[in-house]
């Protein structure tokens, strides 16, 4: 797959983009504008699941627990010394003088989230099958039981709320154009790489299981990285951050939005994050106004179960659209025999 | 007794068989032969219903009093109940099932328990080291104890029509000659074959006729002596020169 | 400490035999169509809110297990033919997401109708007695857990070991190609799989219920997810190694919290899972499992 005018299609996007964010800035209400964060956020999400999801072929179902991570990590630093002496009195002291601006703090959160992944990762990428998403399913009620039960940094089951408000459409913005820039980088560079080992013959498809081992490894550790800088930018945007956060519901929803984007596809995922989004915001209001509660998450689940059944391959296939890339390589499907 | 007619199989997006037909007559053994990857495993499923036809016919009458049926669209289970019987590939037994209970579920679709029993006797008689380790699990069979019990297998079903995949895959010398010459009794007692076979020497001299298969087409046919004889055979698959 | 002990030992053999019971569903469906079917717990609290339902109604005690029985043998069987059958031979992964779709579908369905406030349990008073054995004080209704999940899971060794069908429940786990071959109709025995598995854990939902005095529609996730573990431990696909996973786990579990000290407990979920992942990589076979042939 060669990159095709991209040279100049990313700037000429993040511009848009940007002349989009300045709008909206000036124009949109608070409401709809919160809206949109949310939405920024859930495409640094679904875009960094898509990542992991596209080089272990699974999905991993702890996403939520890197962002939990990268949330608790991100709040603590920037929570304000005064706050913080009332809320978590037991911090250790020099925890408790940091008072840290927003980017780096969650850059810090996103590397915390890495490091953990790379220590789970290497012997949980090892297992096969829709075993992994277990086990990362149980590293996701780890992470929850850890941050109930380590009060002295969390507030426990309480969690912490009155965090500043900082996150805004600038940052989030940021960010989704560095998570899609970063994806779309290793995707194609490493397909590419993969694709020559083949070619080079017998021996290099040795060499391409170790490959394959490390870049498993590094798309699972820059997803987590991902996922704990948007859990940042998610807790200084609700502004209170509590361990039920960062539900199954949650790792469902950013399944979905990969699955309804098309495994693999960066602009599939990018594309279903902004449609389950608005899709969720619109029946929120219903759900309320209906007082039938639990609609919401029974429409998105009977709408995914239709997507498995009748367009198995997500609504968008795993490719690019064809302005962004010269050729589509469609994979093949195959059928059990014996 | 079946008759394919211009089959046009695909698995994914490969074009397995292409416009194959070939016929088998009630109580003949007809050998299908070919290299590796020709389509000879994919012929067999296709006739038991593992996988679909894209398009051509299928048609198969058990006896002669029964009238033609097209079985392209059937279940796997009817075909089975038709008559015809699909011994795999490779050896799968139950491997976690004892030998008897293999036995039992190769007849699974019969109700009478005198009969069933009557025909594992025929078929330990037929393959006495069977007898001797009705009890194990066939897990803990040697490999050709697997083959012959996996035929067996395909004989409790009472078949009109028994499809055998390489049933001499992994056995020694001595085994498939005598496997052959079980084969012809069972032949003989008036059940019809059709085998593939990679052993094409021996194939040839126990079919009446045969089909050679090429890249999911047929291209000869003739009775297995004629095609012995012939040239092209005798250098790509009985390694004469 | 003694008495304690045996006092926890009860515990865990209650807490083992409900596992046991909806592990043994779970496997069975693995088994078959190597899917893990996250969905499966949710039948759990579908029965336990059909009990309520049923006790509140005051039909008489057998009656109700019945029905919670054909309840959960509904349900499974609805839930495969409406979801599961149609991306058969799709990818595992699908499976599963398709799974956690449905468990959102009836966890979510639950909240709509019995909001998600837990509501109180309770059975007749016949089953709340409390008897001594010796010097240990039981329930009743413990008692009966654990003897009706015995029972139940003789049966079903009984039905797997010996009988026709379960000799084809075997042999299609094994090998699903082939068992076709047989003349095995295996979509009667996907369903007979689901309609068993999914009838055992209905009443399990019971139990789960009179053993917590508290029902809400998201109980079925943690025991779902437990006889998931239980299932790995035994080796998943063995129902006898599911069995004993759901022992082991119970045990386990109530030693973790019983024998270390109190500070401990919050820990017993991070504990279950951490032992997960631990088995899950150095024995992913499990205890009586076979090693995963390829299946093409
Ligand atoms: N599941 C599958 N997916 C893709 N291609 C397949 C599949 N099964 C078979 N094929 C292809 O179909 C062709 C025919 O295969 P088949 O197994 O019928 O060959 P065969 O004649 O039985 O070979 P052999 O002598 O090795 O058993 C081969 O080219 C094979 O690569
Ligand atoms: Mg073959």
């Amino acid at each position: 797959m060669e990159l095709k005018n991209t040279k100049l299609f990313f700037p000429i996007l993040i511009a848009s983009g940007a002349l989009l964010v300045f709008l909206m800035r000036a124009f949109m209400n608070d409401y709809i504008l919160i809206i949109v964060n949310f939405v920024g956020i859930n495409i640094i999400l679904a875009v960094s699941l898509n990542l992991t999801n596209g080089f272990t072929g699974l999905f991993s179902l702890g996403h939520p627990g890197f962002m939990a991570v990268g949330g608790y990590v991100a709040a603590i630093l920037i929570f304000p010394a005064a706050r913080k002496e009332m809320l978590l009195p037991e911090l250790p002291r020099w925890l408790a003088m940091q008072q840290w601006p927003l980017l780096p703090a969650l850059i810090l959160g996103g590397l915390c989230a890495a490091l953990i992944a790379l220590i789970i990762g290497f012997p949980v990428l090892r297992l096969k099958g829709h075993y992994l998403a277990v086990a990362t399913l149980g590293f996701l009620i780890i992470v929850r039981v850890l941050i109930t039960n380590m009060e002295k940094y969390t507030r426990g089951p309480l969690g912490l709320n009155g965090l500043p408000s900082l996150t805004n459409l600038w940052w989030v913005f940021l960010w989704v154009v560095i998570t899609i820039y970063v994806s779309w980088k290793i995707k194609h560079a490493s397909l590419g790489r993969s694709m020559l080992a083949i070619r080079e013959n017998a021996m290099a498809a040795e060499c391409l299981g170790i490959a394959l081992a490390k870049t498993r490894i590094t798309a699972f550790v820059i997803g987590a990285f991902f996922a704990g800088v948007a859990g940042g930018l998610w807790a200084h945007l609700v502004t209170a951050i509590t361990p039920t956060s960062f539900s199954i519901l949650m790792a469902f929803s950013l399944v979905v939005m990969v699955v309804i984007g098309g495994t693999g596809s960066i602009t599939g995922a990018a594309l279903a994050a902004i449609l389950l989004t608005l899709v969720v915001e619109i029946l929120r209001p219903l759900e309320e106004f209906l007082g039938a509660y639990g609609i919401s998450e029974i429409i998105i689940a009977i709408g995914l179960l239709a997507i498995l059944i009748f367009r198995p391959r997500g609504l968008f296939g795993s490719s690019e659209p064809s302005f962004l890339v010269k050729r589509k390589k469609t994979p093949q499907g195959s059928e059990a025999g014996i | 007794m079946l008759e394919l007619k211009n089959l046009h199989v695909y698995i994914g997006k490969t074009h397995v068989l292409e416009d194959l037909s070939l016929e088998v007559k009630l109580g003949e053994i007809v050998a299908l032969i070919g290299a590796n990857g020709a389509g000879k495993t994919t012929t067999l499923m296709t006739i038991s219903g593992l996988i679909r036809t894209r398009s051509g016919t299928i048609s198969f009458q058990p006896d002669m009093e029964s009238s033609r049926k097209e079985i392209s669209r059937r279940k796997v289970e009817d075909i089975v109940s038709m008559g015809i019987s699909h011994c795999p590939e490779g050896r799968q037994v139950f491997t976690t099932l004892s030998v008897k209970e293999n036995l039992y579920i190769g007849a699974f679709q019969r109700r009478n328990k005198k009969d069933i029993k009557d025909d594992s006797e025929s078929v330990f008689n037929l393959f006495p080291r069977l007898a001797e380790r009705m009890n194990q699990r066939a897990g803990n069979l040697s490999g050709g104890e697997q083959m012959m019990l996996s035929i067996g297998r395909a004989l409790m079903s009472r078949p009109r029509l028994l499809l055998l995949d390489e049933p001499s895959l992994g056995l020694a010398p001595m085994l498939v000659e005598r496997l052959f010459e079980r084969l012809d009794r069972i032949n003989k007692e008036g059940t019809t074959i059709l085998l593939v076979e990679q052993n094409a020497s021996m194939a040839l001299e126990l079919a009446n006729r045969a089909y050679v298969i090429e890249t999911g087409r047929i291209v000869l046919s003739g009775t297995g002596h004629e095609l012995s004889d012939n040239k092209e055979v005798q250098k790509a698959y009985l390694g004469l020169t | 400490m003694s008495l304690y002990f045996a006092e926890q030992m009860v515990n865990g053999l209650i807490l083992g035999s409900m596992y046991a019971i909806v592990a043994i569903g779970f496997t069975m469906i693995y088994g078959i169509l190597r899917l893990i079917n996250f969905a499966h717990g949710d039948i759990v609290m579908i029965g336990a809110f059909a009990t309520l339902g049923l006790v509140i109604a005051r039909l008489p005690f057998p009656i109700i297990i019945l029905v919670v029985l054909l309840v959960g043998v509904f349900m499974g069987i609805v839930i495969e033919r409406v979801a599961f059958r149609p991306i058969r031979g799709a990818p595992q992964v699908t499976g599963f997401i398709a799974s956690l779709a449905i468990s959102i579908l009836l966890q979510n369905t639950g909240i709509l109708i019995f909001t998600a406030q837990p509501r109180n349990f309770f059975f007749p008073d016949y089953l709340q007695r409390i008897v001594n054995i010796g010097q240990i004080t039981v329930r009743v209704l413990d008692i009966t857990i654990i003897v009706t999940s015995l029972v139940l899971m003789i049966l079903m060794v009984i039905l797997v070991r010996t009988t026709r069908i379960g000799m084809a429940m075997r042999a299609t786990a094994e090998n699903l190609n082939v068992a076709r071959l047989m003349g095995i109709k295996i979509d009667r025995i996907i369903m007979l799989a689901f309609a068993i598995g999914s009838g055992l854990a209905a009443i399990a939902g019971m139990m789960w219920g009179g053993k917590y005095g508290q029902i809400d529609p998201l109980l079925g996730f943690v025991p779902g997810l437990k006889a998931f573990i239980a299932a790995v431990i035994g080796g998943v696909g063995s129902i006898t190694g599911a069995m004993l996973g759901g022992y082991i786990l119970g045990f386990a579990e109530i030693l973790f919290v019983g024998l270390l000290p109190p500070s401990f407990s919050p820990y017993r979920d991070a504990f279950v899972f951490g032992l997960l992942i631990i088995i899950l990589l150095i024995l992913p076979t499990g205890l009586l499992g076979r090693k995963e042939e390829e299946r093409a």
